[in-house]
């Protein structure tokens, strides 16, 4: 079971969203990071079979996409990072319409849709309008959909955008548990989520992809790049005009805990920090906002 | 079948499709109703008392009028109606009914006017086409109307159709099929009930539109396409259910709306009006030999075939556009183009694009039902087509083509 995206590009009238990007997608949970417009969701259009490359082709086994047809669609599911959804349906009513065009039996489609709505817990709202539903619970109903075929390809793109913590969790063992014998792309800007399950990430920049590997592989990048530091308060805007502050938490006594990145120690005190995954992204995106604790 | 039931539970839950078609059903009884709101009669009753009556009374006091008159239209029932109609107007020494006392129009001329109508038409002057008054018509000669109706489509489709001789020759043998003597009933010959369908049949087809325009461009605007397109039947399969689904509802929608329209309104006038002969509605020189039970149905049927045709295009232009406002708005363009054209090209260009057009078999002026009452023809060197039949050939085409179009349309719709 192998997804192999091959030199794939797709230019826009005045912009290249995607610039030869060769992939080779196996079994386990993949995480595709990268700000946005770095071409991620791009890549998964294509590689859903909804948007045509440029250039270069995407092969699943071996044979490209386009060539395989319904036989693609038919272990293929997908969530897109905008849910559309028939907000006449209910939420039954929508998977079940979802389970038959992807061929699933009557008798399937129940046990199924019961499942997945048991694990994704929708069982209480299966009967309310999709319309009504919360942001979160729409966001679970697309997973669910996306599930209904038990797929051998599932591309996910933002599955976790409205989730609240605990879902978020939920979703992530869930996941976890399907990738075993499946493969799963996921793009998120969370990047917590993928940083515990993923298997491996991509991550993606300006329409390139610059780095691939495990989470281990990939924070290795900013290894030596991770401080933390006391700092008193009142210094504070003083160092987040100076310093790439990607995380802070009060300490009592006018005393600020401040994690950054750097290529050097910026303040006296300041120790190496293990890395993690959000570093790596704060890194290679810095223009994306630091988070604030306590 | 299980999608195809899936979808058409899907576009029957929408809002917009139940409240539209709950309309429909409401105007197709109010429709029928309306033709009867316009008969009104006068009379002074047998203690000299003025009465005044309107709606179904009216109707069913003119009908009491002309008992003797309705069934079928003999050479000597025409001559006796001309004979009273000439008789009143020397009787008070006036040349126009416009010139009589006030009631005696209504009691002594009105029962005769379906039966004489056609008289000017057969008694036109063969050259200018200029009609005579009635008055000018020879009693003696008003018994030979029917061999004069036989005379006169000959030099008025030599008017009508100068330069096609194959379209004279072909509205002169349609004539002369033509069964006579014509059948006439008072609620027959009413073409109001006529109008009136269409203007319903042309509701319903706005509707259709209505409904069937977001078909597949919804899903573009919201998204839902994305995920639908990536499903193992999500792509020609569901296009063409889609498709079947629009048509049923649009479909069954008009035929059910049609029937509720004729059976109403057959019920209020009395079913025995449907034999009246199209002569006796529209001219006496129409070329259709069908009554008008016949011509409801036609007209129903070619409604169907239009609205099918219709739906068809508005699917395909639905397909094509990625915006719902987008698509609504110009498949409601697409109904009210035959009016556009009729106004804007009165001339043989216009009769083509009309007929050609998929909207074009219910327009407002330039309809199957008034084509069925004119005298034009598509002509191509010696190949003439009567433009009713015209309208059904170019729906009946359009209908697989632009099916087809619409399944390619959407199956290899991707943002390129």
């Amino acid at each position: 079971m192998e997804l192999y995206v091959n030199n794939v590009s797709k230019q826009f009238k005045d912009k290249r969203a995607v610039d030869h990007v060769t992939l080779n997608i196996t079994p386990g949970v993949w995480g595709l990071l990268g700000a946005n417009g770095a071409g991620k969701t791009t890549l998964m259009r294509m590689i859903a079979g909804i948007m045509k490359p440029t250039s270069g082709r995407i092969e699943y086994d071996g044979i490209p996409i386009d060539r395989l047809k319904d036989e693609y669609r038919d272990i293929f599911g997908y969530l897109p990072q905008e849910f559309g959804f028939y907000p006449e349906f209910t939420v039954k009513n929508y998977l079940e319409y979802v389970s038959a065009l992807k061929g699933l039996t009557a008798k399937e489609s129940r046990r199924r849709i019961s499942d997945l709505l048991e694990q994704l817990t929708l069982t209480n709202v299966c009967n309310k309008k999709i319309a009504k539903l919360s942001g979160g619970m729409k966001r679970r109903v697309g997973i669910a959909q996306a599930l209904l075929n038990d797929p051998e390809v599932l591309i996910l793109d933002e599955p976790t955008s409205g989730l609240d913590p605990a879902e978020r969790v939920r979703f992530r063992n869930l996941l976890s548990e399907f990738a075993r014998d499946h493969i799963v792309l996921i793009s998120t800007h969370i990047v917590p989520d993928v940083e515990y399950i993923a298997t491996r990430n991509a991550v993606m920049k300006d329409g390139r992809l610059i780095s691939t590997g495990t989470t281990e592989e990939l924070v290795k990048l900013v290894d030596g790049k991770v401080w933390s530091a006391m700092i008193p308060t009142k210094y504070l805007p003083e160092y987040e005009q100076k310093l790439r502050i990607v995380n802070l938490r009060n300490e009592g006594d006018d005393q600020v805990s401040i994690r950054y990145l750097s290529e050097r120690p910026r303040t006296e005190d300041s120790v190496p920090a293990v890395p993690r995954l959000e570093d790596l992204y704060l890194w290679l995106f810095p223009q994306d906002t630091l988070e604030r604790e306590g | 079948m299980r999608i195809l039931k899936l979808e058409l539970k899907r576009i029957l839950t929408t809002r917009t499709t139940w409240i539209l078609l709950g309309i429909a059903l409401i105007l197709s009884v109010c429709m029928a109703y309306i033709p009867t709101t316009f008969y009104a009669s006068e009379y002074t009753d047998e203690n000299g008392n003025q009465v005044r009556l309107s709606g179904l009374k009216a109707f069913q006091y003119q009908k009491s009028q002309k008992a003797g008159l309705e069934g079928e239209v003999t050479p000597k029932k025409v001559r006796d109606a001309l004979e009273a109609y000439q008789n009143c107007l020397n009787e008070y020494g006036v040349k126009d009914t416009y010139d009589l006392p006030e009631g005696v129009y209504g009691e002594r001329i009105a029962p005769y006017t379906s039966l004489i109508h056609g008289l000017k038409e057969a008694f036109a002057d063969p050259k200018t086409g200029m009609a005579p008054s009635l008055m000018e018509i020879d009693l003696e000669k008003a018994e030979d109307f029917y061999s004069k109706c036989d005379e006169r489509i000959v030099t008025l489709m030599e008017a009508e159709q100068r330069d096609h001789p194959a379209a004279q020759e072909k509205a002169v043998s349609m004539y002369h099929k033509v069964e006579k003597p014509f059948t006439f009933y008072l609620a027959g010959s009413d073409s109001n009930r006529m109008d009136y369908q269409l203007l319903l049949s042309f509701m319903i087809l706005l509707f259709c539109t209505v409904i069937a325009a977001p078909v597949f461009s919804s899903e573009y605007q919201t998204g839902a396409d994305d995920i639908l397109r990536c499903t193992k039947h999500g792509r020609g399969r569901l296009g063409m259910l889609k498709i079947i689904s629009a048509m049923c509802i649009c479909g069954t929608a008009f035929a059910l709306c049609s029937a509720v329209y004729i059976i109403i309104s057959n019920c209020l006038f009395g079913w025995e009006a449907v034999k009246t002969s199209i002569q006796m509605i529209f001219s006496a020189m129409n070329l259709a030999d069908i009554n008008m039970g016949q011509l409801q149905t036609a007209t129903a049927l070619a409604g169907l075939l239009c609205v099918l045709a219709s739906v068809s295009l508005t699917l395909f232009l639905s397909s094509r556009t990625k915006n719902m406002v987008m698509s609504i708005a110009v498949s409601l363009l697409f109904c009210f183009l035959p009016v556009i054209i009729y106004v804007a090209m009165p001339n043989d260009l216009g009769t083509w694009l009309n007929c050609i057009i998929p909207t074009g078999g219910l327009g407002m002026q330039s309809s199957f039902l008034y084509a069925m009452a004119d005298f034009e023809f598509l002509n191509v060197g010696d190949f003439a087509l009567w433009t009713p039949d015209a309208y059904l050939f170019f729906e009946a085409v359009a209908i697989p083509l632009l099916i087809g179009l619409t399944i390619h349309s959407y199956s290899t719709h991707k943002i390129k």
